[in-house]
C-alpha cells in the first residue's frame, strides 16, 4: 500500500539524520501513542513519561528497525509494554483496589494493536489529504463537520444558498482524489469483499 | 470507480480522524519532536571518580548519618560531572555546572527510564533501575555523557 511506502521513505531519512522526517513521523503517530495511554487510564504525567521513552527508544532503534514500514506497530506495542509497565509501578506504589479495578476495566475495552495501528494509520492518511486540500475546500468541510447550518455557512464564507452543495462534492470529489486515500479505500474494500466471500 | 465509502461515511471518518489529533496537546507532540536529539549520540564516558561504597572512613559514615543516602557516587567526564544519591527507594543527582537536560537509565535487562533534569541539575528517579544500570545524559547544551555500569 503506498502510504505505508511513504513512512518506511520517511524512516530511512530519519535514519540518516533529517529531523523534518521525523518530525512528520511524530505528527502522524502522536496521537495513537496519546490514545493508547489514554485508554491505559494515564495520567498526563505518567503519559509524557511514556512518550519521551517510546520516542527515545524509535530513534535509536531506525537504524534496526527490520521493516521501515511497520514503524507504527512496533511504536504501537513498545507504548502499550511501557504503558503496563508504568500502570504495575503505580499498582505496587499505592495498593488501593479501587484503582486496580480502574485497571482491569480499562484493560477490558482495549482494542487490539493490529486495530489501533489500523486505525491511526488511516486517520494519518485522511488528515494528510485532507491537508491537501485548499484553504476554500478545507475551511468550508470544516464548518459542515462542525454541522453549521447551511445559512449560517453562507454568511461565514459569503457563498450562495445554491453553491453550497456543489461546492461540496467537489471538494469531497477532490480529497477521494488523493493517491494514499485511494489505495487506503481500494484496500478497504477488498477485505470488505474478502469478509463477503468466505 | 468504488465507491467504498460514500460522501457521510468519508465526512464522518474525516471528523474521527481530525478529532484524534486535536485531542493531541501540542507541546506532547513538540516533545515528540525533541527526542530526535538522541539521534546517534557519541556519549562521552564519565568515569568513577568517587564512590562512599568503598570508603570505610569517617567522611562516609558521616554521609549516612547526615543524609538518607546510602551511598554516594560521582562521575567525571571533560565538561561535566554526575553526582548521584542512592538513597533506600530514590536515586537523586546532580549535574555539575548545574544545567538542564534529560536522562536515560539503560539497565543491562533491558530496561530503560526517562526523566526531566531541573534548570539547577537536579534530577530524581522514583523507582530503583535492576541493576546494573548505567545513566545516559545529555544536556540543554549540547553535551552528552555517558556513565559507567552501576550496582548499588
Amino acid at each position: 500500500m503506498p502510504q505505508r511506502s511513504v513512512v518506511g521513505a520517511l524512516v530511512v531519512r530519519a535514519r540518516a539524520g533529517d529531523q523534518g522526517a521525523w518530525d512528520v513521523l511524530v505528527e502522524r503517530y502522536a496521537p495513537m501513542l496519546w490514545s493508547i495511554c489514554r485508554d491505559q487510564g494515564l495520567d498526563r504525567r505518567d503519559i509524557d513519561d511514556v512518550a519521551q521513552y517510546v520516542w527515545m527508544r524509535a530513534v535509536e532503534h531506525l537504524g534496526r528497525l527490520r521493516d521501515p514500514d511497520k514503524i507504527g506497530a512496533w511504536l504501537a506495542t513498545t507504548t502499550k509494554h511501557e504503558c503496563l509497565r508504568v500502570r504495575r509501578a503505580r499498582r505496587k506504589q499505592d495498593h488501593s483496589e479501587q484503582l486496580l479495578d480502574v485497571a482491569m476495566t480499562m484493560d477490558d475495552r482495549t482494542t487490539t494493536i493490529e486495530q489501533v495501528v489500523e486505525d491511526a494509520e488511516r486517520d494519518a492518511v485522511l488528515r494528510a489529504a485532507f491537508a491537501r486540500l485548499s484553504p476554500d475546500c478545507r475551511r468550508l468541510l470544516g464548518l459542515l463537520m462542525k454541522e453549521m447550518p447551511y445559512h449560517e455557512i453562507c454568511r461565514r464564507l459569503g457563498m450562495a444558498m445554491g453553491s453550497v452543495g456543489p461546492t461540496r462534492a467537489r471538494c469531497l470529489a477532490r480529497l477521494r482524489a488523493d493517491a494514499a486515500l485511494v489505495a487506503l479505500m481500494r484496500a478497504d474494500l477488498e477485505s470488505r469483499e474478502g469478509e463477503h466471500h468466505v | 470507480m468504488s465507491e467504498v465509502w460514500d460522501d457521510e461515511e468519508l465526512l464522518a471518518r474525516l471528523i474521527v480522524a481530525l478529532t484524534a489529533a486535536d485531542a493531541v496537546p501540542r507541546d506532547f507532540v513538540e516533545a515528540g519532536k525533541t527526542a530526535f536529539a538522541w539521534h546517534n549520540i557519541d556519549a562521552e564516558l564519565a568515569e568513577l571518580a568517587y564512590d562512599s561504597g568503598l570508603r570505610q572512613d569517617e567522611e562516609a559514615a558521616l554521609l549516612r548519618a547526615d543524609s538518607a543516602a546510602l551511598r554516594a557516587l560521582t562521575f567525571v567526564a571533560a565538561e561535566l560531572s554526575i553526582e548521584l544519591e542512592i538513597t533506600e527507594r530514590t536515586l537523586i543527582g546532580q549535574l555539575v555546572p548545574p544545567q538542564a537536560g534529560r536522562i536515560q537509565v539503560l539497565s543491562e535487562s533491558g530496561y530503560s527510564h526517562v526523566a526531566a533534569v531541573d534548570e539547577m541539575g537536579v534530577f530524581v528517579l522514583n523507582e530503583k533501575p535492576p541493576e546494573p544500570f548505567r545513566l545516559q545524559c545529555r544536556t540543554v547544551t549540547g553535551l552528552s555523557v555517558s556513565t559507567a555500569w552501576i550496582r548499588f
